[in-house]
């Protein structure tokens, strides 16, 4: 049954991405080569990251929350969007309409997130004898990072890549833009601040990374809209 | 320059896909990591054979799930273990399923905090001396039955405690634990137990000379003070055996401190050679005591006048025995006994004399005495216990734990015995002087008692267990060698009637595990979420018609000619 246990979880925190891939148009205009290029700037990304948490951060004995530290940790967040800026603008891709080319790119930036940070907790914990629900819990917690990076990627290319956006909306994007970007400081600082248990951050995260691509579909099509 | 920069991003994607394989190949061969909800230390049943016979738990390895008791009546519990709390032992109804040969998957008995050793300290519990006898008859029916499937001992904690409450829940609710409906696991990897080969049980003798006058040469004759310091109990890794025979081996050692300092100066030293014996083997019919005096000189064997044997002081009142196998008319009895009894009356104590004829034919040798009368040594046993013990009984069992055991009576054991034995060496018979007297030099140690006591309650002394260089029995050679002049040890093979077998002791952990239905519906709704992710997506981004047409077989395309 572990094994059992193991694979399902896999295909909870894993299967979302496949789909995806297999669902949308990104599967016929063949954009597996854009989301590999964008997996592979996230585990650059995170190499950066992981150098400056470790050359910065101080270690603290105690699980409490530290509001300098995660200003810190926050900061270094934003290594991520630099990140995605330059998988967004800086690579080349095929010739991909932009409305595919975010997807494609967010579908491989939470693809890595997914293998880097879950897959070894899953085999190591997953086949043992001891049943827990963290590994479900993390498998749904992949599935609202799912949701969130593309959301960012979308609000991303929307700031980058499109030079003509409505004036009014702009202020819009970059808030929701910082929000989504913030969203790992924010769920550390419930966890340990606020002492929330796991699944109720988990169920956090679903319902605002559901909220966020609503408010970013929206946005992004106001701004396909061709306007006078 | 664009293929360039291709083959470029081909040659890095490659290592990276490389670095990633071997990762994945590392994780791969990483062993499976234990994450129990507890693990704790158990001891495991005694298992060996007597004269062929097959006795104790012939399993060590033990991989079921849990069950308390209160179990739904005809569930099938081949495939489980039962863990029962010593509290609420009923021993008719394990007696039942020992002799009826019951199918089970394994017992695991938790035993109250007051008998283990590292905590057990001095709490005061409830009903202390019914769970001592309550344990005491559950110890001998499991040491004379065969069983076979793993049975197990462990102390009460809190983590135990909460499983245990978690599994009656769950039985309470009318489901037994199987493989299908989860609940706990309980797991000891272990290898099968091995027999021990070449079992040793090690005898130490301390030799202290008497006051040679010059022109003698007739040898001086001697006096032997004797007590067993192994044990034997249902589990071997817990048998400490505070009172049998720690007691003995305590006030052996105390005596032979206090004899040291009488004999240390010529002018106080006795016309008497004095023997301690620290022997092995004694549950097993004083195997080793039957060897040790066969080592002996013959010479040496004539000139003991007699022998003190020492079993269980420990924990009496006011009343001990001496109990002997030659009749109570004869001259050396007598004179032994009046000696005590003389003593015992300036002390307090009452002294009762017991007579045991013993059967030569019969194997069966009850007290250590025994084995010096059969090679015509006169010999007496000083004792608490009354009436002689069965085989494999009161040898330090389970139930005998440093918290049944009194110091004080120690304390006036060794001065009844050391007072009696000065007055023999000295001559002073019938007259009323205290050589050990309190608050003299020569006072009897508490302290000294209570280490030794402590250090034996720590000190699990089943004898196949013991190796001839265990760091116990080397204390005890350096103590006796301490408070005496010369000191021998004797190894002998324990041969013949017993085999042991290893694997005493192991690490129980215990899983919760969820059953194989969770997983099938955990399965069943993840299908479901995928696949309506997936028709949502394709509407969303391609259109109904699209998704439909999945399903549809493409039409043929064969273009009929007309």
């Amino acid at each position: 049954m572990t094994m059992f246990h193991f694979f399902n979880c896999a295909i909870l925190t894993f299967g979302p991405h496949a789909v995806y891939y297999s669902a949308t148009p990104l599967s016929e205009y063949d954009t597996l080569g854009t989301s590999v290029k964008a997996a592979l700037v996230y585990l650059g990304t995170a190499l950066v990251k992981l150098v400056c948490l470790a050359t910065f951060l101080q270690v603290s004995e105690n699980d409490g929350f530290d509001p300098y530290q995660e200003l810190l940790k926050a900061l270094i967040g934003f290594i991520d969007v630099a990140g995605l800026y330059f998988a967004l603008t800086q690579l080349t891709h095929r010739n991909i309409s932009q409305n595919h080319k975010f997807q494609a790119v967010g579908l491989g930036w939470a693809f890595a997130d997914s293998v880097l940070h879950r897959l070894a907790p899953l085999w190591v914990g997953a086949r043992g004898l001891e049943f827990t629900w963290d590994y479900i819990l993390q498998g749904l917690e992949a599935n609202a990072n799912l949701v969130l990076s593309i959301s960012l990627a979308a609000l991303g290319s929307l700031i980058w890549l499109r030079k003509n956006k409505p004036k009014t909306l702009i202020p819009i994007i970059y808030a929701c833009a910082g929000i989504v970007a913030t969203m790992p400081s924010i769920t550390s600082y419930l966890r340990r601040g606020l002492g929330w248990h796991f699944p109720k951050v988990v169920g956090f995260e679903l319902f605002t990374s559901l909220v966020m691509a609503f408010i970013s579909w929206q946005l992004f099509s106001a701004c396909q809209r061709p306007y006078v | 320059m664009v293929l360039s920069k291709n083959s470029g991003g081909h040659r890095g994607m490659q290592e990276s896909m490389y670095s990633v394989i071997a990762l994945v190949f590392i994780l791969v061969a990483c062993v499976e990591l234990c994450d129990a909800a507890a693990a704790i230390d158990v001891y495991r049943l005694i298992q060996y054979d007597m004269s062929g016979s097959a006795y104790g738990s012939r399993f060590a390895v033990l991989n079921h799930h849990a069950a308390a008791l209160h179990f739904p009546p005809g569930a099938d519990l081949s495939r489980a273990v039962l863990i029962i709390p010593l509290r609420e032992l009923n021993i008719t109804f394990v007696r039942e399923y020992i002799n009826q040969k019951k199918p089970l998957g394994g017992l695991l008995f938790l035993l109250p905090d007051i008998f283990s050793f590292e905590n057990g300290g001095n709490k005061q519990v409830h009903e202390k001396e019914k769970l001592k006898n309550l344990l005491a008859e559950l110890e001998q029916l499991l040491i004379h039955a065969n069983i076979p499937y793993p049975v197990y001992f462990a102390f009460e904690n809190d983590e135990i405690d909460t499983v245990l409450a978690d599994i009656k829940k769950n039985d309470a609710i009318g489901q037994p634990a199987t493989a299908t409906t989860g609940g706990y696991k309980l797991v000891i990897p272990t290898p099968e137990p091995k027999k021990v080969a070449s079992p040793t049980i090690t005898n130490i003798q301390g030799w202290l000379s008497g006051l040679k006058v010059d022109g003698d040469t007739n040898q001086l004759p001697t006096i032997a003070i004797v007590a067993s310091y192994d044990t034997f109990g249902a589990a071997p890794a817990l048998s400490v055996g505070s009172d049998s025979n720690g007691s003995g081996v305590v006030a052996l050692l105390e005596i032979a401190r206090l004899f040291s300092l009488l004999y240390s100066n010529p002018k106080t030293r006795g016309r008497y050679n004095l023997l301690f014996g620290l022997t092995s083997g004694g549950p097993y019919n004083y195997n080793g005591t039957q060897k040790w005096l066969r080592s002996f000189d013959q010479r040496l064997r004539e000139s003991i006048d007699y022998a003190i044997c020492l079993n269980s002081i420990g924990s009496w009142d006011n009343e001990l025995w001496i109990h002997v196998s030659k009749p109570p008319e004869n001259a050396y009895i007598k004179q032994i006994f009046e000696g005590f009894s003389n003593v015992a009356e300036e002390l307090h104590i009452k002294v009762g004399l017991k007579h045991k004829k013993i059967n030569i034919s019969n194997p069966r040798v009850a007290w250590e005495h025994e084995q010096f009368s059969r090679l015509r040594v006169t010999a007496a046993t000083l004792s608490e216990i009354s009436t002689a013990p069965e085989l494999l009984q009161g040898t330090g069992g389970l139930f005998d734990s440093r918290q049944f055991v009194n110091e004080t009576a120690i304390t006036r054991g060794v001065k009844l015995v050391a007072e009696s034995l000065a007055r023999h060496i000295y001559g002073h018979q019938g007259k009323n002087v205290q050589i050990f007297a309190d608050g003299g030099s020569l006072a009897v140690n508490p302290a000294y008692i209570q280490s030794w006591l402590d250090l034996l309650s720590q000190t699990p002394r089943v004898a196949p267990f013991l190796s001839k260089n265990d760091p116990f029995v080397m204390a005890l050679q350096k103590e006796l060698a301490d408070h005496t002049d010369e000191v021998n040890m004797q190894h002998e093979v324990l041969e013949g009637v017993f085999t042991f077998y290893d694997s005493t002791s192991a690490r129980l952990n215990i899983y919760q595990v969820a059953s194989v239905t969770f997983d099938l519906l955990l399965l069943l709704v993840l299908g479901s979420y995928l696949i309506v992710l997936f028709s949502f997506l394709v509407i969303t981004t391609r259109g109904l018609d699209d998704l439909i047409s999945l399903f549809r077989r493409p039409p043929s395309r064969k273009v009929k000619t007309a």
